[in-house]
């Protein structure tokens, strides 16, 4: 077994939903033993679609399964003084608690960071929230599109006629989860420096709005300020259709002029009207039809292949999410892990985000059932013997 | 709270040999967190940044003498750096680079897997130059699998690693959203994947390599559709705005140009909030809507109704009644906006950069900086972009000890130089055309005084 990075290093994953649950999972898979804390009633990712079967039971939540690979459960009440007095002593030994609660709940029940830090300075606490811990949104509720609609980036996307447009699923949860491990490993680092631990505040607002390096700064040296796509012109930049499907592609990689038209095979693009950036974008709606012409009757697979391979290209075909279940590339990145989780069986799950041949991403365990692992961390590493495990049940502490 | 008044990556040096977005926008937040970090360019390859379709804007739109040392892009990303330019086709260039590697710590890349073997600069080659060296390779692929050799960029990547099935109009094409997106989950994983390797060499005394795909990347962030075809074999589709339960929830005009308003009702509860803020308490309590299914069904109604109410409000006075009502509501920003959300100032996410005079930029220019905010080490930017070759002096003669003599001769040879042989294009357009041709939606005159920079 080769080395993990991280198999020192406690974690408590106090955090819901899917940015602080990526985020601990990164660290997991590289070693950190991982202690998911759930409410009583479940991480509220349990009941984020889509589920296994279609069956909307905690256990069988996709979403759930996908970000908490590699943890240990419990359940543990926060409400409850018994609660609070069990995390205070996890928190002990702990390194990094990774927790999402609305800013000051953590405070209102004993457990922020300056509390906790009182015990154990070397803590670090990453907390991941919508909008962070201060400002005048701190507060403000929040789902997916208000992230985004803030964060600047729908006002860029779409096209100018229509609405502004967010992006599919729910990326600003899966970048903060990203970007909040970033978070974590420099707030690690400084603890292996200089001894300390510290509280690592990320806005998902930011983090989002931290993406727009070309659209923020354009205000700043001009007063430009961007808009979305108009309809008019070229889709160059934009899916085309192809006999099964749509297709995008660019200028440049390794591909001069000479090699796209020949990739395309129409003499009409040689004209000399299309050979220069300024030209093929005056003339952008002719170029486009005569692309279309010769691509209609050729599939996404083999134009991709051909453009890729052939004619070093930019080039892009959309695939659709069964596509991406069954990607050759995918597999042999290793990307997929097969699970086999107690109630849903065996399932094929995204895993592996980047390759690192001397330390890679190790896979250990499935995402806990909710309070599996209540005795082993309670009874074992609290040494809480079995009636007062008893006692806490009942009550509906842990 | 203890102050460490230390920057955690203080006496790390990063070698930055990449370009665009992804490598360079990690390795500038590598300098906001304390490491050195040098950007290596080469005499026929200045950063696309310096110009061309991802470079941004110059100062007041004036060419000036060094267009590429002055576009908007470079300059946030490339923030805090050193600058070096070397001519790595040649031999005495990579020598360069070679021994800049043995007193460097971290080396971030994207080349192309051929470009580094040909140069005996993969990894095999790069630990027995320094064993200690963290080599983060980013390439749109990644370096094993059949698509390796693949060219890739964000803008074709986006449609082949998912999003674009899952994002779009409902009924209308798959679409794009956002600028190089899977660009920035790159540049997390390599600032990641330098940290942990930091990290395991502490531990175990040597460096390692850390092999990115963006690909893989844009396809975990949208895992909840791929597992719901394994497990479920249920298409991906596009659905706008909506959400595949929740309902309502859309982006709804307000009063003014462009002016959106975004908000989703979660449950019942939120309904009945909504409901009141509209002017409508009586639709809390109608058939039609009193369920997420019911309102499912009926969204088309629903979204006739708020934009009803929405259009006659400015968008930050809609979403701020709406969030006093306990309903999730957010403005549309546009770029302007960034500059001035209260909220993106209460958390200083935005910072100005000072600027030398002969820089040309004009004193100070807003620069986004990070979305972390640490309580122990409270971090900036760490100083404006450099200027094509602008430590090649320092990089040479003092962090490298090369004589005069060597020095001279490399600048004599071209290898080593501060000007780019063939500068990128930059579009020469005055600010009302790129409006006219729909390149900007509009733009400020009065901006520098809107922003305090006069």
């Amino acid at each position: 077994m080769l080395p993990a990075t991280l198999d020192d290093v406690k974690v408590l994953d106090l955090s819901q939903g899917l940015a602080g649950p990526i985020c601990a999972k990164i660290l997991a898979d590289f070693g950190a033993d991982v202690i998911k804390v759930e409410p009583v009633g479940g991480d509220s990712g349990r009941k984020m679609a889509p589920h296994f079967g279609n069956d909307p039971h905690p256990e069988k939540s996709l979403v759930f399964l996908l970000a908490n690979l590699n943890k240990r459960g419990v359940k543990l009440n926060l409400d409850d003084p018994d609660g609070q007095a069990l995390l205070r002593q996890m928190a002990c030994t702990t390194d990094i608690i990774v927790e999402s609660f609305k800013p000051g709940y953590l405070a209102s029940v004993g457990l922020d960071y300056a509390t906790l830090a009182k015990e154990n300075p070397r803590l670090i606490m990453i907390s991941i929230t919508p909008f962070g811990q201060t400002g005048p949104y701190s507060l403000y509720e929040n789902e997916e599109i208000v992230t985004y609609a803030l964060s600047g980036i729908m006002s860029i996307s779409g096209l100018a006629a229509q609405e502004p447009l967010k992006h599919g699923g729910m990326q600003s949860q899966y970048e903060g989860g990203l970007s909040g491990s970033v978070g974590a490993l420099a707030a690690l680092h400084a603890r292996d420096m200089l001894g300390e631990g510290q509280h690592v505040d990320v806005s998902l607002h930011d983090v989002v709005a931290s993406t727009l390096v070309i659209h923020q700064p354009m205000y700043g040296w001009t007063g430009a300020v961007q808009g979305r796509r108009r309809p008019s012109g070229s889709s160059y930049g934009q899916v085309q259709r192809c006999k099964d499907g749509y297709f995008i592609w660019q200028t440049g990689g390794g591909a001069e002029w000479s090699d796209i038209t020949e990739f395309f095979g129409m003499e009409a693009l040689k004209e000399e009207r299309f050979a220069t950036v300024a030209g093929r974008a005056l003339h952008g709606e002719d170029m486009d039809r005569i692309v279309l012409e010769a691509t209609k009757d050729r599939t996404m697979q083999e134009l991709f292949l051909t453009a890729s391979e052939k004619y070093h290209m930019l080039f892009g075909i959309v695939q659709e999410p069964k596509d991406l279940a069954q990607c050759p590339h995918l597999e042999a990145r290793e990307f997929f892990q097969e699970v086999d989780h107690p109630v849903m069986g065996k399932i094929k799950v995204p895993f592996r985000l980047w390759s690192m041949p001397e330390c890679p991403a190790v896979y250990r365990m499935p995402a806990p059932l909710l309070g599996q692992h209540n005795t082993e961390v309670f009874g074992g590493l609290l040494g809480l013997d079995a009636s007062r495990l008893a006692a806490l049940s009942a009550r509906g502490v842990i | 709270m203890i102050r460490m008044g230390k920057k955690p990556l203080e006496g790390i040096r990063v070698i930055d040999s990449s370009y665009v977005f992804a490598g360079p926008y990690a390795t500038g937040l590598l300098g906001d967190l304390g490491a050195e970090v040098i950007k290596v360019e080469g005499p026929l390859r200045p950063d696309f940044t310096r110009g061309g379709a991802f470079s941004g804007m110059l100062p007041e739109n004036e060419m000036g003498a060094d267009p590429w040392n002055r576009m908007s892009s470079y300059n946030l990303v490339n923030r805090g750096k050193k600058s070096v330019v070397l001519d790595l086709t040649r031999k005495e260039g990579r020598d360069v680079l070679v021994d800049l590697i043995k007193v460097s710590d971290i080396i971030v890349e994207n080349f192309t897997p051929r470009v580094m073997r040909g140069w005996g600069l993969d990894y095999p080659n790069m630990k027995k130059i320094n064993p200690g060296i963290i080599m983060v390779s980013n390439t749109g692929y990644g370096r094993g699998g059949p698509y390796s050799a693949y060219p890739a960029q964000a803008t074709t990547q986006e449609a082949t690693h998912g999003h674009a099935a899952v994002t779009g109009y409902a009924g209308g094409e798959p679409s794009k959203a956002g600028q190089s997106y899977v660009d920035f989950l790159a540049a997390w994983t390599i600032a990641t994947a330098a940290m942990l390797g930091l990290r395991y060499r502490r531990r175990f005394g040597h460096g390692l390599w850390a092999d990115i795909g963006m690909y893989q990347l844009g396809c975990y962030n949208v895992s909840e559709y791929v597992l719901d075809s394994i497990a479920n074999n249920i298409p991906g589709e596009r659905i706008g705005n909506r959400h595949r339960q929740f309902a309502p929830q859309g982006v709804y005009r307000c009063a003014g140009t462009d002016a959106w308003c975004a908000l989703s009702v979660r449950d019942d509860h939120d309904w009945t909030a909504l409901c009141k803020v509209i002017g409508h308490a009586e639709f809390a309590i109608d058939q039609r809507f009193s369920t997420e299914t019911a309102r499912r069904a009926n969204h088309d109604v629903i979204d006739a109704m708020i934009t009803r109410w929405t259009s006659t409000l400015p968008k930050i006075e809609a979403m701020e009644r709406l969030q006093a009502a306990g309903v999730a509501a957010g403005a549309v920003l546009d770029g302007r906006d960034l500059n001035f959300d209260p909220q993106i100032k209460a958390r200083g996410l935005v910072e100005m950069v000072e600027y030398p005079k002969e820089r040309g930029m004009g004193a100070r220019r807003p620069l986004i900086g990070r979305p972390w905010k640490f309580s122990a080490m409270p971090l900036s930017i760490n100083g404006p972009a450099p200027a094509y070759g602008q430590h090649n002096g320092e990089v040479l003669r003092e962090i490298l000890g090369y004589d005069e003599t060597r020095c001279c001769a490399l600048a004599e040879a071209g290898i080593v130089v501060d000007k780019p042989v063939k500068p990128r294009e930059v579009p020469n357009m005055t600010m009302d055309k790129r409006v006219e041709i729909g390149r900007l939606a509009y733009w400020d005159p009065d901006y520098k005084t809107k922003l305090g920079i006069v």
